[in-house]
């Protein structure tokens, strides 16, 4: 997808050519475009001829960069009884490399003084390496060392496995904001991958196997499968120079169709009660939600900030300061590619239930979908997201995450800046509108907790 | 007043910090500066608690206040053309707060209901009660939150008497970063300043804590844990100390990385633990060397064991020339993202101004890394390895695995069993 913002620009193009001459077809560079970042910033987008896309940033303001890998592909892509295979094939991808012995990866890059990482979710997953800018050789010669030819064993995917395990006990089954939210998603999705969640059911992460793994890798770690994301003080010649030398052999996959199952629409509310190792009661609400993409995800985001954003929000003003009911209270429309979820939370005060909690929130979701918000309200929320979106581009690596994301999900690496113009768009009736599209009972999930009755807390 | 402009986004950090912190709280008052800290959002003349949160949004600003032992920090992240705006606003909060009778109680009641929800919390149930025994009958020991009894003392007369002695003008620092010139800086720096009440000066005295002697384990018993949280800890060491930075290399090469030797032995090898990592920490006075792993319950004594093993032969035979090497690098070359933005730079003067550190401790920290000595590392690690005096807090189920853990600690001298809901 090309955004209204993108033009070629010659002198790139010619880079792109004379970086080109004499290479293989895989490591010829095509340079795409250009596309302004924000008022003061450019991405430079090219693709090299084994599809790899490569953005790059330059951004001199400190000497160090940011490099992101992000591939298309994550919890969506797996099956029933596999579940939970992108986030272990994550944690993989530090080990072994035909070149590189088992902890060599991650050595040279702390060596380096990198700070490095990796993320994955339902329709992504990301790696970024941020080093002083003289290790701009090294980083590139790493990345595209695991995304070609990574070693896979079993004594390495068991003890991976123990590993994960291990961080599935940590965020879910001893927590019971992991365990609801997983039960959220299980009640909301009937068809749809997002139903299961990133980290995996535990009885699948024990199952998976080191062929398993192999077959993974084959199918989604291909240069056409991914994108990278470069922001920081690098000359772009000599990047793209060593992007084409590192990776330009790399062969491209054949990327399989995905086996897509549309969730289809909600026609009755879904209601679930739980008891857990916890203080107080526990509400959460996954109304169906629009995609990332969606003209009205803007507009409802912002109607979840006038409900949930900051103390002087609605929902904040009445549950947690003047009815005393909650000690937290927060919202958040999903940032998927396809439809998601507009999630709600809810944490009772000692004394008080979930029945409480959802009667009142009820009570300011019926006000947003029988009137207009006050001109004022909408005005303090676009300050807010703008707020946000400028905290979030401090850094290189913050900018590269932004890019990444954007053009993992929307092909738009600048669509954090097209969301702010949109919500400067955004006016009253617009929430009026998703309000009472979106807001509607019979197509919410939810989840009610309470605690065991010996944790009751007083 | 710390400054430094930045003009690629349209976006100013703002801190206004005091020297004095939760260590000020008067007996049975624990919380009581953070409570007062807290207030100075809910009402000033003529604005009520919610028409100063709806100002604070409408500006495009955000707002949150830090209370450590130490100090107390006001932060603002603002659009740069709200700035004028949200500094008026500050100025009437610091200078007029009215400490609202009936904001108080609802203050004190979120709170109250937020130190009982934190129970759900494994992490911090593990870090409150370590500190809760490790610095016993120190400040260090107490919640800067307080707790449930402490809160239910706190009234407005309290709140009002400890506002001046927190908040006073001598000993105040600004530190401002971003779109903005340093004589503007500098103009709202001297407004805020002096919106607060005259008086303060050198920050009140913090003795240095003493831990009592012995092995000692604190287990936090919370019902249906599949998971442990572990902390093993002892005395730290201060950066006025010279053995600090050899302790922090050692420590480095110990669990301060990915690849160190905690990580490689608990994660890469057995599968233990998601994470595992080992610090130094410090305030004005030292603080506690820790080590952190939060193995499946099935694991966690024999996990102990193991961290036990490692830290005994760090002690005895310290760290080789090849890994001090190449924990020197890793930490001068990542030194750049510490100061990688405008944000963090003028945040290292500023701590060490709150924190009474040495003056050159953040600003030639390659050359406090490059000036370590092999010799000096294995020295300091000898020194103050956990070993004879140490304490370990866990977080699991008791009757499952408490007399395992208790048993995988050669020469305990002390251990005590905590309902996770006690405080």
């Amino acid at each position: 997808m090309t955004s209204p913002t993108k033009r070629r620009e010659g002198g790139r193009a010619a880079l792109a050519a004379a970086l080109s001459e004499g290479q293989a077809p895989g490591a010829r560079v095509e340079h795409v475009g250009r596309v302004a970042f924000g008022p003061a910033m450019t991405i430079e987008h090219y693709r090299l001829g084994n599809g790899l896309t490569v953005l790059v940033s330059v951004d001199a303001s400190a000497p160090v960069l940011s490099y992101h890998t992000w591939f298309a592909v994550g919890s969506r892509h797996e099956k029933p009884g596999k579940t939970g295979l992108a986030h272990l094939f994550e944690h993989l991808m530090f080990n072994e490399t035909e070149n590189l012995p088992a902890g060599t990866f991650d050595r040279k890059l702390e060596e380096a003084g990198a700070e490095s990482n990796a993320a994955t979710w339902l329709d992504w997953t990301f790696y970024h390496a941020n080093v002083p800018r003289e290790s701009l050789g090294l980083v590139v010669r790493l990345e595209a060392e695991r995304m070609a030819r990574l070693v896979l064993r079993d004594p390495q995917v068991s003890s991976e496995k123990e590993v994960v395990a291990n961080e599935r006990r940590y965020r879910v089954d001893d927590d019971v904001e992991g365990a609801v939210s997983e039960l959220l998603y299980k009640t909301a999705f009937t068809e749809h991958a997002y139903g299961w969640p990133t980290i995996g059911w535990m009885a699948d992460i024990e199952g998976f196997t080191t062929d398993d793994c192999a077959a993974f890798y084959r199918t989604y770690y291909a240069p056409n499968n991914a994108t990278l994301v470069v922001v920081g003080d690098v000359k772009e010649r000599d990047l793209l120079a060593k992007i084409q030398k590192a990776y330009g052999a790399v062969q491209p996959g054949a990327l399989p169709v995905e086996d897509v199952h549309p969730e289809p629409p909600q026609t009755s509310e879904r209601l679930v009660t739980v008891t857990k190792t916890t203080v107080t009661d526990k509400l959460a609400i996954g109304y169906q939600g629009p995609a990332f993409g969606d003209v009205d995800h803007v507009p409802l985001s912002l109607l979840s900030e006038i409900l949930f954003g900051g103390r002087s929000s609605r929902v904040h003003r009445a549950l947690v300061q003047e009815a005393e009911l909650a000690t937290e209270v927060r919202g958040w429309v999903s940032t998927y590619r396809d439809a998601g979820l507009y999630e709600m939370h809810a944490v009772a005060r000692p004394g008080h239930t979930s029945a409480e909690l959802l009667e009142a929130l009820d009570r300011e979701i019926e006000r947003v979908v029988a009137a207009p918000v006050d001109e004022a309200e909408l005005a303090k929320v676009k300050a807010r997201f703008e707020l946000a979106l400028v905290q979030g581009l401090e850094t290189a690596s913050g900018k590269a995450e932004q890019m990444g994301f954007f053009f993992t999900v929307l092909g738009d690496p600048s669509g954090a800046f097209a969301r702010l113009e949109a919500c400067r768009r955004v006016t009253v009736s617009d929430l009026l509108r998703v309000a009472r599209r979106w807001l509607r009972p019979r197509s919410r999930s939810v989840v009610v907790v309470h605690p065991e009755p010996a944790q009751v807390a007083s | 007043m710390f400054f430094e402009e930045c003009r690629a986004l349209p976006l100013v950090s703002l801190t206004l910090a005091l020297p004095v912190g939760a260590a000020l709280d008067p007996p049975g008052k624990d919380g009581l500066t953070r409570v007062t800290a807290r207030m100075l959002r809910r009402g000033c003349r003529g604005m009520t608690s919610a028409e100063v949160e709806a100002r604070i949004d409408a500006l495009g600003a955000e707002v949150s206040v830090d209370v450590s032992q130490s100090s107390v920090s006001i932060n603002f992240d603002v659009i740069e053309r709200s700035l004028d705006d949200l500094v008026d606003l500050l100025v009437r909060m610091l200078a007029e707060p009215t400490f609202d009778e009936r904001e108080l109680g609802r203050l004190l009641r979120e709170s109250e209901g937020e130190l009982i929800e934190a129970r759900d919390n494994d992490r911090s149930l593990a870090v409150r009660h370590f500190r809760r025994a490790f610095f016993e009958g120190h400040p260090y020991g107490r919640r800067t939150a307080g707790q449930l009894a402490t809160l239910r003392t706190i009234s407005r007369d309290d709140v009002v008497a400890h506002f001046p002695r927190m908040l006073a003008r001598h000993g105040a620092h600004v530190a401002i970063a971003g779109s903005v010139s340093e004589a503007r800086a500098r103009a709202l720096a001297d407004r805020l300043v002096e919106a607060l009440p005259d008086g303060g000066g050198p920050a009140p005295a913090i003795v240095a804590p003493s831990p009592r002697p012995g092995r000692r384990l604190v287990f936090v018993d919370k019902p249906e844990r599949t998971q442990t949280q572990i902390i093993i800890g002892a005395r730290g060491v201060h950066p006025r100390e010279p053995s600090f930075w050899p302790l922090v290399l050692g420590t480095t090469v110990f669990g301060g990385t990915f690849t160190s030797r905690l990580m490689r032995e608990v994660r890469s090898k057995r599968g233990w633990s998601y994470g595992a990592s080992a610090r130094v920490g410090y305030d004005r006075q030292p603080d506690a060397l820790t080590v952190w792993t939060f193995p499946a319950a099935k694991d966690a004594a024999a996990c102990i064991a193991l961290e036990l093993g490692l830290l005994d032969t760090w002690r005895d035979k310290g760290v080789t020339a090849r890994e001090l090497a190449f924990v020197r690098r890793y930490l001068v070359r990542s030194h750049a993202f510490e100061i990688d933005t405008a944000h963090k730079r003028v945040g290292l003067p500023l701590e060490v101004a709150l924190l009474d550190l040495p003056p050159t401790h953040h600003s030639a920290f390659v050359e406090h890394v490059r000036g370590v000595t092999l010799e000096s590392v294995q020295a300091a690690v000898a020194a103050h390895a956990p070993h004879r005096d140490l304490l370990i807090a866990v977080v699991g189920t008791h009757a499952d695995i408490g007399s395992a853990v208790r048993d995988a600690i050669p020469n305990l001298a002390d251990a005590s069993v905590v309902p996770f809901d006690s405080e």
